[in-house]
């Protein structure tokens, strides 16, 4: 575990400028960033308007959000969503993991990056893609399979709860495939080697050492899983409205988009999904605290043992392959085969007559794609620099300046990871709309919502670092007349770039593919590409979606790779 | 003394509001067009428009009034209102022009967001297309709309009666929103409500499935997702049969409702609003929105492409009133929220 020692003693002249000014702002730009905007939608769930801009306080809102005849309705969908997506996610992502970590199924470590690489796919296309090969009736899965097996009717519903799991999960997985590997790679060998020695079969061995060593991981990696499908909006938007399926975030969605609009009962069930999502990051921090009475990572250098699965090892490859050709290859290669075509077609030799690059000369004299395109990489890159500038700034008072107080500064830092995009779309527009700055609708909302949404982000990246550098270095910069902007420029800043770099990638990349704090926020001259994706989806130009998209994964792999060429070799961290 | 005051104030009433008031009428778009140039060049434009048709109207605009830039905001009706409405709670108008179907231009304009304008240009369009906030932009038709690999030749409708044909049972697609259908079938075509009912009644027998938004309607429509759409825009078929979409349209008859162009009280460019509000009301406008694509609601002006039907059951504007009763019919009969 790394865990700095902060010396009690030494040279506050490091500290001793900034310490009345930096940490003040820094709390200020927090509260403004991260604490405001709640405010706003927790004043405005009790609010009820009775005349244009007169308002009275009400507990009504609450009443129309959780005693309606939809409340059931939504709990349930959102419970089993949520839940569901939880388990399916964990259970792919841990078995992609110790397949690939731990076993000796062959070519296993070409399935690593592969297992990664839906990350780059952004959830609106995943939902689009997912509709393209299961929708009944069209469905290219669906059409494969009922002509391979005479069917009558389609196997699969992609417009339905499980079919929104589906979707959600195969999205989600890399997520859940990193935790984990991250915890195989971290196990201490002894414990199963003592059991193999004791005589107990590989599968027991599993069963009983590894699964339990597990345990306590398992339950933080699922619980965040739940928060987040909880906290999402792709697949309930672009399949479950369409399916008549809501849960919390399209009802909010919904509450604010259509007339008459109702700011109040979707401010209450904002409130409502904040909480438990707060209840959810408040559980999964003390279960990783937990998790330390399980620790298995000591200083003792070790390799975690393979499995041995025998012939069963095979089954490990073909699933892997599965894996690889139905959830990663085939989502984007039915985005680029539709993005080539007139309308959506069903495969066949017909529809080989149709291909066209109609769609990409299309796009290229459409200005709102442009427009889209170049919003998306100027609040990207933004998005990505300010909020590592600010969070490597913040992880430095709060690890490094001994500063009283500088817990505030963290526990601020972490708000931002319990507010769902959509509940921050609305408090935005609610705090914005009326605030004398004029920046709503311009692309400066989007950027302060991505921002405030990514600083845990940055923090984790940021205080992954800071933490690793030792004081002796600043104090030694310091003892040599070095001004405190000196040492943090000079000697700090540096040290940290890999952490940075990471984090930087990371941001960009979440960013680039926002789309639930966009949803709301994004309007005509501000909208992303995600946006654009939305909007063209429901205007039925399905197929240009398509050749969007594939622009879009493009811009993104260039984005990442210039930035790693800059900045030299650096992995992605998650 | 008191009577030369009085002179004074009706002379400076006159110079003060007479000569405006009468501009409206006498500007040319061109003198609009240099009063709009003064505000920045930029037309923040509420509409529905889809993409497809957009793309051919708003740069034909922004060529004929160069300097003029168009910032089109477009989402559905509902969410444009919405929008809208939530900005005026902030306090903020940002919106220049809504054109949208009239159920929702009247929606925001209960809501105290439109401006009442009278414009020369739609002084030649009859009672029922203009109003005193409004005047029609185009008109959409509802029609049905088929998959020719899905329907046989001799099975395609002819009216809207073959639908209850036992055939297209599972077989139907619609728009949940569109209790335009019922309320035009009561007034119009049944011109009883128990019989247009019955009618809606036997139809959601057939086992409807619902999709949001005409566009993917007939999107979906040509991927085969069901055989017959029953509430699709005639004006979403040419284009689509041009490039070769296994579609085919009804024109025999169907429902018309009109969409409808207002200008926002309080707009941020209020003469760049007046501007575009009266070239789409225009001849010329008209022109050009029919050339992309849409049914013009100029009576000199004809569509481009075959998109009137035959019979038409027309939404007039006392109809509007009777919406939230045929609403509510509407969604028990298919058991929408």
């Amino acid at each position: 575990m790394a865990t700095a020692t902060i010396p009690r003693t030494g040279r506050m002249g490091v500290t001793l400028d900034p310490a009345l000014l930096i940490p003040v702002v820094g709390a200020g730009v927090l509260i403004y960033l991260a604490v405001l905007p709640l405010l706003m939608l927790f004043i405005g769930s009790f609010q009820a308007e009775v005349a244009p801009r007169e308002f009275v306080y009400t507990l009504k809102n609450y009443q129309a959000a959780y005693a309606s005849q939809y409340t059931y309705s939504t709990f349930v969908n959102s419970l089993i969503f949520a839940t569901g997506s939880a388990g399916l996610t964990f259970f792919l992502g841990t078995l992609l993991a110790w397949l690939t970590e731990r076993t000796n199924v062959p070519l296993r470590g070409i399935f690593v990056p592969i297992a990664v690489v839906p990350l780059i796919l952004p959830g609106v296309l995943e939902s689009i893609a997912w509709i393209f090969l299961l929708s009944p009736k069209f469905g290219y899965l669906n059409v494969a399979l009922m002509t391979l097996f005479g069917l009558d009717s389609p196997p699969f519903n992609v417009f339905s709860l499980p079919g929104m799991i589906w979707v959600h999960s195969v999205g989600q997985v890399p997520l859940a495939f990193l935790l984990m590997v991250a915890a195989f790679k971290s196990m201490d060998p002894s414990l199963e080697e003592s059991a193999m020695m004791s005589g107990a079969a590989t599968w027991q061995t599993f069963r009983r050492i590894t699964l339990r060593l597990l345990m306590p991981t398992a339950a933080s990696v699922l619980l965040i899983l739940f928060v987040r499908t909880l906290e999402s909006f792709e697949t309930p938007a672009l399949i479950g409205i369409p399916a008549r399926i809501y849960v919390y975030t399209s009802e909010i969605y919904l509450a604010f988009n259509e007339y008459p609009p109702d700011y109040g009962r979707g401010g209450a069930l904002a409130v409502g999904l904040l909480l438990l999502s707060a209840v959810g990051v408040w559980m999964y921090t003390r279960a990783t605290k937990e998790g330390k009475k399980f620790q298995t990572v000591t200083g003792k250098a070790f390799r975690p043992r393979q499995f041995d699965l025998g012939p069963w090892r095979w089954a490990g490859f073909a699933f892997l392959m599965t894996y690889f050709v139905f959830v990663v290859l085939l989502p984007f290669l039915v985005l680029f085969w539709a993005s080539f075509l007139p309308f959506f077609a069903t495969p066949g030799w017909d529809a080989l007559d149709k291909l066209s690059l109609d769609n990409y000369r299309y796009l290229y004299g459409f200005r709102p794609f442009w427009d889209a395109l170049q919003n998306s990489i100027v609040l990207a890159t933004l998005t990505a620099t300010v909020a590592m500038v600010l969070t490597s700034l913040v992880a430095w008072i709060v690890y490094k300046s001994r500063l009283p107080g500088s817990w505030i500064l963290d526990f601020l830092a972490f708000v931002p990871i319990t507010i769902p995009g959509i509940v921050m779309g609305m408090a935005l527009i609610l705090l914005y709309v009326a605030f004398p700055i004029p920046i709503y609708g311009t692309i400066w909302v989007l950027m302060i919502a991505y921002v405030t949404r990514y600083i845990p982000y940055g923090m984790r990246a940021a205080s992954g670092s800071i933490l690793q550098i030792h004081s002796e270095l600043e104090e030694a910069a310091s003892a040599s007349g070095a001004s405190w902007w000196e040492t943090f420029k000079r000697v700090t800043l540096p040290l940290l770039r890999p952490g940075l770099v990471a984090g930087w990638i990371y941001i960009c990349i979440v960013s680039f593919r926002e789309f639930s704090t966009s949803v709301l926020l994004a309007t005509g001259e501000s909208r992303v590409l995600s946006i654009l994706l939305f909007t063209m989806f429901e205007q039925g130009q399905v197929t240009v979606v398509a050749a969007i998209g594939m622009c879009m994964i493009a811009t993104l792999l260039t984005i990442v790779a210039v930035f790693y060429k800059l900045t030299g070799k650096i992995g992605i961290q998650t | 003394m008191r009577k030369f005051s009085l002179v004074l104030l009706a002379a400076w009433f006159f110079l003060a509001f007479g000569p405006v008031s009468g501009a409206v009428s006498a500007q040319s778009l061109d003198d609009v067009h240099k009063s709009a140039l003064k505000e920045g060049g930029t037309l923040n434009f509420y509409g529905t428009l889809a993409q497809v048709n957009a793309e051919r109207i708003l740069p034909v605009f922004e060529k004929r009034f160069p300097g003029i830039k168009v910032n089109h905001v477009d989402a559905t009706s509902d969410k444009l209102v919405a929008r809208a409405v939530t900005e005026a709670r902030g306090g903020k108008t940002l919106g220049d022009v809504l054109q949208i179907p009239l159920e929702n231009v009247s929606q925001a304009y209960d809501q105290g967001l439109l401006l009442d304008t009278n414009l020369p240009e739609s002084a030649g369009y009859p009672t029922g297309l203009k109003g005193s906030f409004w005047t029609s932009s185009d008109l959409q038709y509802f029609i049905a709309a088929w998959n020719t690999n899905l329907v046989k030749k001799e099975e395609e409708p002819k009216s809207y009666d073959d639908f209850l044909h036992p055939r297209w049972k599972g077989r139907l697609i619609a728009e949940p929103r569109d209790l335009e259908m019922l309320l035009a079938f009561a007034k119009y075509r049944f011109k009883s409500d128990e019989k247009a009912i019955d009618y809606w009644k036997k139809i959601a027998a057939q086992n409807v499935e619902f999709h949001k938004g005409h566009s993917q309607l007939a999107e979906l429509l040509v991927a085969g997702q069901a055989a017959a759409c029953l509430t699709c825009y005639s004006h979403h078929y040419p284009s689509r049969i041009k490039k070769g979409a296994p579609v085919n349209y009804m024109l025999s008859e169907g429902v018309a409702s009109i969409n409808a162009t207002a200008i926002f009280k309080n707009a941020p460019h209020p003469n760049t609003a007046l501007l575009f509000a009266r070239w789409v009301a225009s001849e010329e406008g008209q022109k050009v929105m029919a050339q992309g694509g849409r049914n013009p609601a100029h009576p000199k002006v004809q569509p481009v492409e075959k998109t009137r039907t035959d019979k038409t059951y027309f939404i007039t504007v006392s109809d509007l009133k009777e919406f939230p009763k045929y609403d509510k019919i509407w969604k028990e009969i298919f058991r929408l929220r």
